[in-house]
This record gives structure tokens, sequence and C-alpha cells, in this order.
């Protein structure tokens, strides 16, 4: 398992330097430029602001400069937030969504997943058809409305908590609901569809007729290996939360790093979209490296790497 | 070792029956059945011309935001165009993301993920890499970019949106076989001498089924919605045409002042998904060779 | 058999429990949490803070250093901390401000500032026309790569410097001739030069703070400034405070504290006005149809703009190199359905001047006249709109773009029977291909930056780099020049009333759609909110307190 882990952090490094060098060329071979503005710009001063951000180098030789700070651990600095660099902008930015992430994902965990258990062993009853629409309703309304809607019934209607912004933890409450809306939904689906096909299992059965007592059963077998489906997808799931959603962070006016993945894209802030990309790419690995540790866990038999 | 001789002739009736045939005999999915084929059948009827409303999609009026009526059943836009017909104009569109990508997610996602899982070791290793790379690009730029090659059109949507979503079905079917390969019934067929090809088709991904199938209805709804980003950078559809999901879009901040503009959309795109999910699960009971159909258990 | 689905249904009874007890738990924590926040919601909360203005940026300004800045946001907080030589009225005129009086000598090539005596920056030195200067000379200092550099491209040789040609500064047109006597003077006579220096790229600097802070000199910390409020909190992407400044020298403004958030969610800021927690609210804060559920409010007000919107017409590209096909289209847009579809209020123009400024005129347009067009449409060949092309007409993506052009489509396909194609694109991308190769159509919008018609006149001479119709005339570049130079206001008045007949209703290169609106509410217990066609935001005159 060590030694899993620590290949798996050796392997990271020609994992990010292909992120990174893809994302280079993407961000270069896309229309428009960072500074194409409303108001035209004469060629004279465009080419100063070329200058003074380094892009009037040749192609090459900015991705070689690009590498050097980076293995400096300087992610370069922002175009459009003049004055600013990638590392202060994530640093200020990355907390806040952390933090809103990590009290949506064990929302959408702890509502999901036994959501998901009860329906599957309910199956075809009134349970599973109920769990079966609430699901369906969290992955097919988009998160705007979810938003739009628990703001109006919850902040303008009963008045019980803020609208938005980032002031004190009642302020936590609607976005992370908002955002654990689609997750826990997914979980939910996933977990009924994958202890449906473990109840089913003849090893199961096998492991009832060796007399292990039931406890043990359902604990070791069913539930640990269900889980298998659940946890693949909360790898990159806890990526995706953890780094912030544009959607829920726009509407809530949240100050945290969904929004630059999107309006860093908009504004071709170079340096910015490499540095979210790159953070992103981080957290998934180390979550796809816990994911398969977990596996190992859950079930022993199962080996990763030779 | 008695499961073992239990099981395998089980799985090999399975599938010598009709799909449908066992798809009949669970009520739910063979009534979603037939709301998807019906929806699929308006979306072809309007794209072959055939006028199924009373107004067109583009007609425009100066009843502007006008509530549900009798004239117009789901009321009316900020131009006056009548939401219902857009509706169904809008099928077509969305109806051929949510086949299309659930089509590439299954067969992209379940490919790679069946070789990575199935022979493990570096295989697996090397294109797990694969997957948290294409994870990793930013999928906005990955979406300009085959906007700008491809120019604007159906088939730059169905790529753009296919390209960035069959990477979970990939690591669900690849923990799937992951698991399932050292269970005794597959080390049974392989001493049986069967080929690595039988053995992944006939004995790995019926029982990884279940997964599968919930990964790709939750692929219809997202892929849907993503569309109205698509719209907005530019490489969607140009208006005046419409699909569910930039209906949806531009009718959410109407929630307050005139709720039907989202509601409908919105009440669309729900019923297309759960149909897909009883339809799903209908499915992987139908394509299951274990479960005992018609039994309540 | 029998014994086995016995035991799987324990199995399921006991998962079942599990999970049951797992999520029963978790609801239970939820209800917990609920019942809380609604106790601690229920606590009276008062529904303002006296000397506390609340208000919606939308988005994060970009940065602060007046001479970097490139949008409104920007120039909404910097116009509050900053005062420069001049400062609009809200009539627009110009008023003293640290320059307490100032001549135009030279036949208005040479212009000379006496400063007040008793200006402060908020760390208590004297502003001096040094401070101007230094600003001045780093604006146009090509390593500031400052975009507004182009504003004082009217002084002398400020545009060799600025493009690296002439490497002394010495010899720009800027000169301190005292520390309260600053000196200007320009290659020609701009009359419109006033006017620049009331707007933020001329506010002064201090040199010792921006060389000893370096890029971060706009931050709370370090920051200085010489205007009714200092920046007291930067929370990026999130919000800014701006406390009142002691020491101005027309004495401090009357709120003590404006807090400036960054919601960029127009429906939830409106949300944000209603639930109390903001204060004043503005076309950033409103989404379309929130706007016409509250237009009977008592705390709703609509103020005019000088922000036009027009369809523009590559002139190079068939079949819109003929200006009966232009005029046709100009002839054939109803501008009223605009307001009627946006509902905010605009107003239908067909004029490029706006009414408020000289060398407006109600006629200088072609009017709405579907058949006229039509008899145009027919007379350039194509009658009925019969072997017209499917033309592209590109836009921004953006919610009320796309309902007029959308609306414009309609308008044209009824009154000349042409289809034509809506081609919407990401707003960089837009930007890229309009200047690159522009479609045949596409759809613009100008806002002034000084209340004169030059800086809508001027786009549409040969060398304005934001010129994309491709259209110029050497009469037309001859009228606007000998505008600038006219110092007399009737006869430039005039000048520009010819410019604008011939740019919308003899060749026609665009088509002026309708102006925009300032949408506001406030609530009762603000006062003192005032709304300039510029769209400048001065917040030193607002009072909070009791309704």
């Amino acid at each position: 398992m060590i030694a899993l882990i620590l290949k798996r952090i050796l392997l990271a490094i020609p994992v990010l330097l292909v992120v990174a060098s893809l994302t280079f060329v993407l961000v270069r071979i896309v229309p428009g430029g960072p500074f194409d503005a409303d108001k035209n710009l004469p060629p004279e001063i465009i080419a100063n602001l070329n200058a003074k951000y380094h892009l009037d180098k040749p192609v090459p030789e900015q991705y070689f400069l690009y590498l050097g700070r980076l293995a400096q651990g300087d992610l370069g600095v922002s175009y459009k937030y003049v004055n600013r660099t990638v590392n202060d902008i994530l640093s200020d930015a990355f907390p806040v969504s952390l933090q809103l992430g990590t009290i949506s994902l064990s929302l959408a965990v702890f509502i999901g997943v036994p959501l998901g258990a009860i329906a599957a062993v309910c199956r075809g009853r009134k349970e599973d058809v109920i769990a079966m629409f609430l699901s369906t309703l969290g992955i097919s309304v988009p998160g705007f409305v979810i938003g739009a809607t628990l703001i109006f019934v919850f902040a303008i209607e009963l008045r019980a908590l803020p609208v938005g912004l980032w002031e004190s933890p009642w302020h936590v409450v609607l976005p992370a609901v908002t955002l654990a809306f689609s997750p826990a939904a997914y979980l939910a689906r996933l977990t009924r569809a994958s202890v449906l096909e473990i109840v089913e299992k003849d090893w199961v059965r096998t492991a009832r007729s060796k007399g292990l007592s039931q406890w043990s059963t359902v604990t070791k077998h069913i539930l640990r290996n269900s889980l298998i489906p659940v946890v693949t997808v909360l790898g990159p799931l806890t990526a995706i939360v953890i780094t912030g959603s544009f959607v829920v962070e726009y509407i809530y006016a949240i100050p945290g790093m969904g929004r630059f993945f999107i309006t860093a894209v908009m504004n071709r802030d170079y340096d910015l979209i490499l540095g979210t990309t790159l953070v992103f790419a981080v957290l998934l690995i180390v979550a796809n490296t816990f994911v398969d540790v977990a596996y190992q866990i859950l079930d022993p038999r199962m080996r990763i790497e030779d | 070792m008695q499961t073992l001789d239990s099981s395998k002739p089980i799985a090999i009736k399975a599938l010598d029956q009709s799909v449908v045939a066992r798809l009949k005999r669970i009520p739910t999915a063979y009534f979603a059945f037939w709301v998807i084929a019906a929806i699929c059948l308006v979306a072809l009827l309007s794209w072959m011309g055939f006028s199924l409303c009373p107004y067109s999609y583009d007609q425009t009026s100066t009843d502007f935001l006008a509530g549900p009526s009798s004239q117009h059943l789901m009321g009316t836009d900020e131009l006056g165009r009548d939401l219902l017909s857009r509706i169904v104009y809008g099928a077509r569109l969305s109806i051929a993301i949510g086949l299309t990508t659930a089509a590439v997610a299954f067969g992209i996602g379940t490919l790679y993920g069946a070789i990575s899982g199935y022979f493990g070791g570096k295989v697996d290793t090397l294109l797990m890499r694969g997957v948290d790379i294409a994870y990793s690009l930013p999928d906005l730029l990955v979406m300009i970019l085959i906007g700008v090659l491809l120019g604007r059109g159906t088939l730059g949507i169905l790529i753009a949106l296919g390209l960035v979503s069959w990477m979970g079905t990939a690591r669900l079917v690849r923990a799937q076989f992951l698991q399932l390969k050292n269970e005794e019934f597959i080390e049974a067929a392989r001493a049986q001498g069967q080929s690595g090809l039988n053995i992944v088709f006939k004995h790995l991904l019926p029982n990884a089924m279940g997964p599968i199938i919930v990964a790709l209805t939750f692929t219809v709804p997202s892929a849907i919605l993503s569309e109205s980003t698509l719209s907005f950078i530019g490489l969607g559809l140009s208006p005046p045409a419409c699909s569910w999901g930039t209906l949806a879009s531009d009718g959410w901040r109407s929630l307050r002042a005139h709720p039907h503009l989202i509601f409908f959309p919105s009440l669309f795109i729900f019923m297309t998904v759960l149909s897909f999910n009883f339809l799903g699960d209908g499915l992987r009971d139908a394509l299951d060779p274990r479960t005992r159909l018609g039994k309540k258990v | 058999m029998t014994k086995s689905s016995d035991a799987k249904s324990d199995d399921r009874y006991l998962i079942w429990r599990l999970a049951k007890g797992l999520g029963q738990g978790f609801l239970a924590l939820l209800v917990l949490v609920s019942i809380l926040s609604l106790m601690a919601c229920t606590k009276v909360r008062s529904r303002f803070e006296p000397g506390v203005l609340r208000v919606n940026l939308g988005t994060e300004p970009p940065g602060l250093d007046w001479h970097t800045a490139t949008d409104s946001t920007s120039f909404d907080v910097v116009s509050n901390l900053m005062v420069g030589l001049t400062q609009y009225t809200n009539d627009l005129t110009c008023a003293p401000s640290c320059a307490k009086t100032w001549e135009v000598l030279d036949d208005g090539k040479r212009y000379i500032f006496h400063l007040r005596d008793d200006l402060r920056w908020t760390d208590g030195k004297p502003v001096t026309a040094y401070d101007f200067e230094y600003a001045w000379k780093r604006l146009l200092n090509p390593t500031t790569a400052a975009q507004y550099a182009f504003f004082l491209y009217d002084v002398v040789n400020a545009r060799d410097y600025n493009i690296g040609k002439l490497k002394n500064a010495d010899l720009l047109g800027i000169k301190a001739l005292d520390s309260l006597t600053f000196e200007v003077r320009l290659s020609k006579p701009a009359a419109y030069f006033i006017y620049l220096t009331a707007f933020c790229v001329s506010f002064p600097m201090r040199k010792d703070v921006v060389e000893r802070f370096g890029d971060r000199w706009t931050e709370p910390a370090n920051l200085v400034t010489n205007g009714p409020f200092k920046l007291k909190h930067w929370q990026h992407e999130y919000k800014m405070e701006l406390s009142a400044n002691p020491q101005y020298f027309d004495g401090p403004p009357k709120v003590k504290l404006v807090k400036m958030f960054m919601v960029p969610e127009a429906s939830t800021a409106f949300a944000l006005y209603e639930n109390d927690e903001l204060d004043f609210i503005d076309n950033r804060s409103f989404s379309t149809p929130d706007v016409e559920r509250f237009r009977s409010s008592p705390e709703y007000q609509n103020y005019p703009l000088l922000r036009a919107n027009y369809l523009a017409f590559n002139v190079s590209k068939k079949p819109f190199t003929d200006p009966l096909v232009r005029k046709a289209i100009a002839m054939a847009i109803d501008r009223s359905i605009f307001p009627r579809i946006l509902r905010r209020g605009e107003r239908p123009a067909t004029s490029w001047i706006p009414p408020a400024l000289p060398g407006y005129s109600p006629d200088s347009g072609l009017k709405f006249d579907p058949v006229q067009a039509r008899a145009l449409l027919a007379q350039a060949g194509y009658p009925g709109g019969k072997g017209f092309p499917k033309a592209e007409l590109l836009y921004p993506n953006r919610d009320d773009v796309r309902l007029t052009v959308e609306a414009t489509q309609d308008e044209l396909k009824r009154n000349l029977g042409i289809d034509i194609e809506l081609v919407n694109q990401e707003w960089k991308v837009y930007l890229a291909t309009v200047r690159k190769d522009a479609p045949p159509m596409f759809r613009n919008s100008w806002g002034a930056d000084y209340p004169d018609p030059e800086t809508f006149m001027n786009l549409f001479t040969k060398d304005c780099g934001n010129n994309d119709t491709k259209w110029w005339s050497p009469k037309y570049d001859q009228l606007i020049q000998s505008a600038e130079g006219e110092l007399n206001t009737k006869k430039r008045a005039d000048l520009y009333r010819q410019a604008d007949v011939m740019l919308c209703r003899e060749a026609v290169p665009i088509v002026p759609t309708f102006l925009a609106t300032q949408n506001i509410m406030v609530k009762p217990w603000v006062k003192g909110i005032a709304i300039n066609p510029l769209d400048l935001q001065f917040f030193k005159a607002v009072e909070v307190g009791g309704p």
C-alpha cells in the first residue's frame, strides 16, 4: 500500500507535466487573447502589454519560462486581476471552496448512500419510488434552478436563512445544500444499484452457508463490496466538489475557486487557467490514489499494481 | 463450488432470452420505454418537418410573456413565442444529445474501462493516468477548441459533449472489473479455457451492468444541461433555434416573475430522465441473469 | 432455497436498519440545525446600519491602479477614492476640484491649472503639481502598458513617447511649473480636453508610494489617495470597504463606511436588496424580469445613459456594399420593439449622437418606414427579399443582447422578407472575430468616456482602432477633425450634426438602435444618490439614516 502511494506520487509528476503542457498549448491555440477588450487598443499598447507579460517571446520560450517558474512553485501572474499572482488568488479562494465542498460532500454521502441502501432493500415499494423521484429531481434540475428556488423559499419567503454572501456559518447552509443535490442523487442511485447487485451474488450465499453471523455478513461483505462503485465515483467527485462549483459560487456570491474555472477561460487569463487546472489535477490524482488504496482495504483481493 | 455450477447455466439461458420480452414483465420499465419512444417520435416527426403544434417555434406575437392559457398551453416567452412549440422543437437536439452521449459514454467508457480493469497492472496504471489527464483538462477550453475546429452545428455539439462524458464510466467499469475478475466464477470460466473476450462479454460485463446503467442515466441529463453552456460559448445553436438546455438556462431568472418559462422545460427534462431511470433499472434486471423477475423480494 | 431466501431477507432487514439509522440520525441533525438557524434569525434584525451604505459592484475590480484599469467597475471605486484636476457635476459640466482655476492659452493648445493649497493625501502629505506630472508621465510610459494611454495622445509628443519612438519624458508637454501650477501643452486644439481631466486615468499619483510597494501599491495597507473615501479593506472577489476620509478638502462624506459587495448574479443581488442586505442597487443587480415586477415601487428610478447600441455592417461584404441595402435595413427595424422586450425604459434611437449632446437632431437618422424600406430593397435588386443571401449577424452571448438580435431578425423577416442568420460567440472570440474579419453584420454598443459627441463620432473615422465597419470617408474624417479643433460651440455642434447625418442617413455603415438606461432602486433610508449619464457613481453626498 505504501509502495502504491509512493509510486503514484512519482507518477504524478509526468501526469502533471502532461496536463500543464496540453493546457498550455490549448490556451494558446484557442482564438482570443487576454488583452482583447471592448475598446480596441492601439497596436503599440498591445505590444507594451505583451512585453510586460513576456507574451512577445516565441511560444516555446514562453513554455520553458513557464515550466521554470512552475518548478519553483510559482504559478505566474494574472492578466485580468492586475498585480495579483495566481498563487495569491488561489490561496484566497481555495480555502473557501474547500470548506463549502467538504460540507456538501458529507451531506451528499450521508444522505445519498443511506437513501440508496433503503431504496435497494425496499425495492419496488414506495420508499424506492420516492427515492427514485428525489434522485431524478436532483440530477435533472439544473443547479441554478435549485439555488434560485432555495433562495426564494428559505431566504425571501421564510426569511430563515441569508440570501447569499459568505459572512457567518448560516451563510453556508443554502449553498452547501444546493451543491450536494446532484452528488447525493448520483450516490443514491449508485448505492441502490450496487447493493442490489451484491445481495444477489452467489458468494454472499456462500458466506452465509459458511455460517458467518448475519452482522458480519452484512458489514463485511455486502456493504464493503457494494461500496466499491460509490468509492470510485467519490474520487473525481471529491476533486470536483472541493475545487468549487461555478454555479453555486456564482449564485450565492461566494469568493471561492469554482468561479475561476470559467472566468479565467473567458478572460483568456493564461496563467490562471493553468493554475486552476493544475490544482484540480493534483487533487484528482490524490483523490484517485486514495480510491485505489480504499479498494484494497475494502477488497484485499483487488490488485492495483503489479 | 456448488455456486459455480448454478451460476453458469443461468447466465447462458439469460442471454438466450429476448431482452424486450423480459422487459415487458417489468411494468414501470415498459411504461418508461413507451414514454421515451413517444418523445423520440415527436422529436423525429418535428425534425422531418411535420408541424405538431398550432404555432411555429420562431413565430413571434405581441403577446409577450403570457402565462399558460387555452391559446398557449405553456405560455409565451419574451418575444411572444409559444413555449410548447419551442419545447417540441427543442426535443430534437436534447434527445439526440441524450442518446449520443449515453452511447459514447457506454462505448468508449466501457471499452476503455474494460481493457484497463481486465488487464490490470501496468496497462491499468497507464490507462488510468490517461483518464486523470483527460479529466483535468478544462472542459470549456476543449469545447471552445472543438467549436473552432468544426464550426457550429449539431455534429460539433455531439462530439464536444461526448468527449467530456466518458471518463466517469471508464473508471466505474474498471473498478467493477478489477473486483469481479477475482471472483470464483470468473476463475472457473478461465479454468474451463474460455477466451478472454468471452469472459469479458459473457461474465464480467453483465455482472457490472448495474453501476454502468446508473452512470449512463446520469450522463443523459448532465449532457442535456451542458449543451446550454455550449450555446453560451457560441458552439451551440444559433437563435431562434432552441433546445431544452437553452430554454432552461434562458428561463431560470424568471423563476419568480414568469415561472412557466423555467417550469415546463425543467418538467420535460425531468420526465425524460425519470423514464431513462426506470428503463435503465428494468434493463439491468432484464440483462441480469440472476434477477428473478416478477417477484417482489 | 427457502433457508437461503430467509437469510437474504434478514440481510436486507439489516441493511435497511443500518441505512435507516444513518439517515435518521442525519435528518435529526438537520432538523436541529434548522431549528437553531430559525432561532438565530428570529432575533430582530435591523434593516440598515446608520452611516453604512451597502452596494453591489457586480464583479471584482480587476485592479485599482487607475492607469491600468480599463473597466467601469474599477472606475466606480476609483472615482470615490480619488479626485482629479476637475470633477463632474451631476449635469456633467467640469467643476473645479484639485484645480481651483485654469487658463486656456494659445488658441486652446496650452492649459495652465492652478491647484488648491489645502489638498492632502490620506497620509497627510500635500497634493502637488508634481504628483500630476508624475502620474501623467507614468500613464504614457510604455512600461506601464496602460490601455487608456491614448487618452492623452493630444499632448505634445505623447504618442511618440508611448510607442517608444521617443525616449525622453522631458519632451512631453507635461510640466509642473511649481508645486501648485501644472502646465499641459497640446499638439492641436481639442475642445473636449477639459473633460479628460475629470476622468480617472488623469488623477494624480504618488511616486514614492508606487515605487516603494511596486505591484502591491493598491493594497489597502499601501494605497494613498486624495478623495472623499479611503480604502479600508479588500477581500478579493467578495467585498471592498471604503471608509470616510476626514481630511478630504471638501469636508468628509456623510456616510462613514461604504461596503461594496461583488455579487455577480443579478437575481441574487436583487434578492439581497429585498432582504435589506443591500441599500442601493442598479442595472448590475436587476435581471430583466425583476425590473418589471418592481417598476411601480416608489424605490424604483430610471435614468438615461450615454450608452448607445447599434447594428453595424461590414461594408466590404456583399450585399452590404450597397448603401441602398443598408438604408433599407435601417428603415425596416421598428426600434420601439426594444423597450418592449428589454423592459428597462430604453430609448429608441435613429441617430448616432444621443439627445443630450451637442449636434443631436431628431432628423439626422432614417426613421422606421417599412414601405420605403421594401422599395429601397427592390431598387437594390432584391424585390420582396428575393435573392437576398442569408447574411450572418454576429453577437456576443448575453441574455439581453440575444433578445435584441432575435427581435431584429424577426423585424427584418417581417418587414423585408429577408432571413438573416444569428451567430453568437463568447465575448473574447466575438471581439477577436470582429477585429480580424468582421462578418456582414454585427451588434455592438458604445459607452461614452466623456460627455462630448467626440467620444461617439471619432469611432467611425478611418484611423480609429474601433472602426470595424471598414467604412470611411475623407469628407467624414474632415468634418470630425474640424469639429475637434473648433472652439466655437455652435459651429462645432453643426459640424458634428453634419457628420451624424452622413453616418445615419447617407452612408449608413451603422444602424443605431437604442440608448440604454440606468435602473436603480434605493431604500427609503438612503438619501442623496445621484445618477449621471456617464454612469459614474459618487457616494460622497449620500446619507444613510432614519427612514
